[in-house]
C-alpha cells in the first residue's frame, strides 16, 4: 500500500531524472554526431578519453568551480546579512521583503541583457562612471581578466534573494525564547548569532548552499546572454560547452560525455559541501542542554 | 430566471456560430495547401508584404505563412535545430545561413532542389550569388538575398578610400591626430562568429587561405594567417581601433559609426539603410567600398541567405513556388528598394533604373564579385570556434598571433582527426 502510495512521485523521478541520466550515459560511450549522419554507432571510452585530453574542457571546468565557488560564497554572506536585516521588526520592512526579491524574479536572459549594457564599453554607465572618477576605460566584457567577474557580480545580483528567502525562513523558526534566555545570562548580540542564530540555522545554509552550488554548477543562460563564454573563451562553462558540442557542432555522444562528467564531479563537490558544513556548524550541544 | 434564458440563449449561438467556422474551415483546408518557413525576425519583417502578396494571387489554393524567429543569426540556428532534432520540424521551410547548409545536408535534413531549378535558373543569378547553395553536387538552397563583408567609409572626411591595410591605419591615425574622429576603424571583435567573417576578409587579403575543403589543407598558420592576426591586433595596439573592439558585434560598430564616432566600419549591406535614417548623425556621409587588401586579392565574406525545404514536407511543390515568388526580379527589387538587402539576381545589377536611383548597388555589384565562402564543410561550427577562440586570445593579447594560429591550426587538425575517427 504505501509503495502503491510511492508511486507516482517514483515514476517522475524515473522520468525526469533517471531516464535522462541512463540515456546520456549510455550515449557517452557511442558516436553519435553530424559526421555519423546522427545515428548512434558504439565506440567504447573513445569519448571519454578524448574528454580526458581536451585541455578546452579542464579550462572550462575550472572557470565553472571557479565562478561557482565565488559567486556562491558571495551569495551567502550578502544572503545571510539580508536575511537578519529582514527578520528585525522595523518600519517599512515588509515593502522591502517585497523589493529584495525583484532580481530573482526576472528572466536570466532578461537580466544579463541589462548587465551587457550596463557593462557596455564606451555607451555603458559603468564605463561613463570610471571614466569620470579617472580611472578610463575598464573594457569589462573584452578583458579575459575581468570578464567572469562581471559574470560573478551578475550572478550575484540575481540569486542572493534566492539565498536570502531561504534564510530568512530558517531565521523564523528559531524561537525567540532561546534568544532571551541567552540574553539573561548577559551575552551580547554577537555572541547569540555565534552561539544561537548560525548552529540552528545550519540545515538552511546547507539547503541554500546546495541549491546554489547545483546551479550556479550548471550556469547557462547568463553566460551565454553575457559574454557568450568570450572573450577567448574565459567565461565558458561545462554547461555552455556541452550545449555547443550538442546545438552547434550537432556532436551529441560528445555533449552527452561532457554531461555526465559533470554530472559526477558535482556530486562530489556537493558532498564535500555537506560534510564541511556539518563540521563547521556543530551546535554546541553542553550550551543548548543549558538554556532548554 | 430571465438571466438563465439569456445565458442559454447565448450559449446555444455561441455553438452555432463555431460549428460554422470549423465547417467553413475545413471545406477549405481540403483544398488549401497551407505552408510555412522559419525566417530569421529582420526577413519575417522585410517579406511581410510579399507574403500578402503572394496569398492573394494564390488565395484558396496555397496559404504561405512565416514564422518569425529570433535576431540573432546563432540564436536561429539553435531554434531551427532544437526542431529539427526532435523528429518533424513544425515548419516546411528554413531560411538559412550560408554556413549552415553542409551541416544541415550531411545530416538529411534539407531536400535537393535539383528537379526545381535548371541551369537557366542558377545562370540568372549573379557569380557571387551562385556559391554556398549545393553541398556535394546537389543543390539545396535558393539564394534570396546575396550578403557580404563591406568596408564603410566617411565621405566628409576623405576624398578616396583606403585600398590597402597600411592605408587604412595611416589615414585613420592623420584622422585622429587632427581630432576629427576618436576612432579609426571599427569591426566585429567579439568571439563569435562575426570575428571569423572579419579574419576571412584578412586572410584572402594578404594572399592567404583558411581551409581548403578538397584536401583539408589549413592556412592558418602560414605567413598571411599570422600577418592577419598581428594586423587586427595592431589596430587595437596602435590605437586605431578601441580596446572595447574585443567585445563588439555588427550592432556595437554600428553605433560608434552612425554616431560620427568613427572614420571606417566594417559591416554587412543591411548598415546601410541605418545610417540613412533621420537621426543618424552620418546620413549622407557615407560611402561603401570592398574591404582593405593587399592588391588585386580583395575579399569580401559571403554570408547570404537561402530559402531550403525541409525533408519530410508533404508540400514541396508548394514551397517551391512560394520560393519562386520570394525570389523574383520584382520581390528582389522591393527587399532591396525598401529594405537594403542585396539582390541575387544578376539583372537587377544591371538595372538602369536602380543604377540612377541607388547608385550604391553597383558597390554592391562589385563587391558581390569578390565574394568568398567560409570553409564549406559539415565541420564548420567547430572549425570557425576554435578560429574565433584563438583570435579572441589574440586581440585581448592573451597570446601571440604566431602562437595563436599554431594553435588553431593544430586544433582544427584535432577536430578533423576526430570526425575521422568516427566516420
Amino acid at each position: 500500500m504505501i509503495f502503491l502510495l510511492l508511486l507516482p512521485s517514483l515514476l517522475l523521478l524515473v522520468v525526469v531524472f533517471l531516464l535522462p541520466l541512463f540515456r546520456y550515459s549510455w550515449l557517452s560511450f557511442h558516436a553519435d554526431s553530424v559526421v555519423t549522419g546522427l545515428i548512434a554507432i558504439p565506440n567504447g571510452v573513445a569519448n571519454w578519453v578524448r574528454l580526458s585530453l581536451d585541455q578546452r574542457y579542464w579550462q572550462a571546468l575550472g572557470q565553472t568551480f571557479r565562478f561557482a565557488v565565488v559567486s556562491v560564497s558571495f551569495e551567502l554572506i550578502l544572503a545571510l546579512s539580508i536575511a537578519l536585516l529582514l527578520d528585525q521588526r522595523w518600519r517599512g520592512r515588509n515593502a522591502l521583503r517585497a523589493i529584495a526579491l525583484i532580481p530573482w524574479a526576472l528572466p536570466t536572459t532578461v537580466m544579463a541583457l541589462g548587465w551587457r549594457w550596463i557593462l557596455n564599453t564606451p555607451y555603458g554607465p559603468i564605463d561613463r562612471l570610471t571614466n569620470l572618477i579617472g580611472i578610463g576605460s575598464l573594457n569589462i566584457l573584452g578583458e579575459p581578466g575581468l570578464a567572469w567577474l562581471a559574470t560573478v557580480l551578475a550572478d550575484v545580483w540575481k540569486t542572493t534573494p534566492f539565498a536570502a528567502l531561504i534564510l530568512l525562513a530558517g531565521l523564523q523558526t528559531i524561537p525567540s525564547d532561546l534568544y532571551e534566555a541567552l540574553r539573561l545570562e548577559g551575552a551580547n548580540s554577537l555572541s547569540s548569532l555565534r552561539r544561537i542564530t548560525l548552529p540552528l540555522l545550519r540545515p538552511y545554509v546547507l539547503l541554500a548552499l546546495l541549491f546554489r552550488l547545483a546551479q550556479a554548477f550548471g550556469v547557462f543562460d547568463l553566460i551565454q546572454v553575457l559574454t557568450g563564454g568570450g572573450p577567448a573563451g574565459s567565461t565558458e562553462s561545462v554547461a555552455l560547452y556541452a550545449y555547443i558540442n550538442a546545438l552547434r557542432f550537432l556532436d551529441f555522444g560528445y555533449s552527452a560525455t561532457i554531461i555526465i562528467s559533470s554530472f559526477i564531479f558535482i556530486c562530489f563537490a556537493c558532498l564535500i559541501c555537506w560534510f564541511l558544513i556539518k563540521v563547521l556548524f556543530t551546535p554546541q550541544r553542553s550550551f543548548l542542554k543549558k538554556v532548554s | 430566471m430571465r438571466r438563465i434564458i439569456i445565458l442559454k440563449r447565448s450559449l446555444v449561438s455561441l455553438l452555432a456560430i463555431l460549428v460554422c467556422i470549423v465547417t467553413v474551415n475545413l471545406a477549405e483546408a481540403s483544398e488549401i495547401e497551407s505552408i510555412s518557413f522559419l525566417f530569421p525576425a529582420p526577413y519575417a519583417e522585410a517579406t511581410r508584404d510579399l507574403v500578402q502578396q503572394f496569398n492573394r494571387e494564390n488565395r484558396g489554393k496555397i496559404k504561405l505563412s512565416v514564422i518569425r524567429g529570433p535576431f540573432a543569426t546563432e540564436a536561429m540556428s539553435d531554434l531551427a535545430i532544437s526542431s529539427l532534432i526532435l523528429g518533424k520540424a513544425p515548419f516546411d521551410g528554413l531560411l538559412m545561413d550560408v554556413t549552415w547548409l553542409p551541416k544541415y545536408a550531411a545530416t538529411g535534413w534539407v531536400e535537393p532542389l535539383e528537379s526545381y531549378f535548371d541551369q537557366d535558373d542558377v545562370n540568372s543569378l549573379a557569380v557571387g550569388a551562385r556559391e554556398g547553395n549545393s553541398y556535394e553536387n546537389h543543390l539545396y538552397r535558393w539564394p534570396l538575398v546575396a550578403d557580404m563583408g563591406l568596408l564603410y567609409w566617411r565621405t566628409d572626411l576623405m576624398k578616396e578610400p583606403p585600398k590597402t591595410p597600411e592605408e587604412l591605419i595611416s589615414i585613420s591615425k592623420s584622422l585622429q591626430k587632427n581630432n576629427m574622429v576618436d576612432w579609426g576603424y571599427v569591426w566585429q571583435g567579439r568571439q563569435y562568429e562575426g570575428l571569423s567573417c572579419v579574419y576571412l576578409e584578412m586572410i584572402e587579403g594578404f594572399g592567404g587561405y583558411w581551409f581548403k575543403t578538397n584536401d583539408n589543407k589549413i592556412g592558418l598558420d602560414q605567413a598571411a594567417g599570422v600577418e592577419a592576426a598581428s594586423w587586427l591586433q595592431s589596430l587595437i595596439k596602435e590605437g586605431v581601433s578601441p580596446q572595447a573592439v574585443t567585445n563588439f558585434a555588427e550592432q556595437e560598430a554600428l553605433q560608434s559609426f552612425r554616431a560620427g564616432d568613427s572614420a571606417f566600419m566594417r559591416n554587412w549591406p543591411y548598415a546601410w539603410a541605418e545610417l540613412q535614417q533621420a537621426d543618424s548623425s552620418v546620413r549622407g556621409k557615407v560611402g561603401v567600398t570592398t574591404m582593405v587588401a593587399n592588391p588585386g586579392y580583395s575579399t569580401a565574406t559571403n554570408g547570404s541567405w537561402g530559402l531550403t525545404v525541409l525533408s519530410g514536407s508533404s508540400h514541396i511543390d508548394a514551397a517551391v513556388k512560394a520560393i519562386r515568388f520570394l525570389t523574383s526580379d520584382e520581390s528582389q527589387k522591393q527587399l532591396f528598394l525598401k529594405y537594403g538587402y542585396t539582390p541575387t539576381k544578376q539583372s537587377i545589377f544591371d538595372d538602369p533604373f536602380l543604377l540612377k536611383e541607388a547608385p550604391i548597388i553597383s558597390e554592391l555589384g562589385r563587391a558581390l564579385k569578390v565574394t568568398k565562402p567560409r570553409p564549406e564543410t559539415p565541420l564548420y561550427a567547430q572549425i570557425s570556434d576554435v578560429l574565433q577562440r584563438q583570435l579572441s586570445g589574440i586581440l585581448t593579447v592573451e597570446q601571440t598571433p604566431g602562437n595563436g594560429m599554431i594553435h588553431a591550426t593544430r586544433n582544427t587538425e584535432q577536430i578533423l582527426i576526430s570526425a575521422g575517427e568516427q566516420r
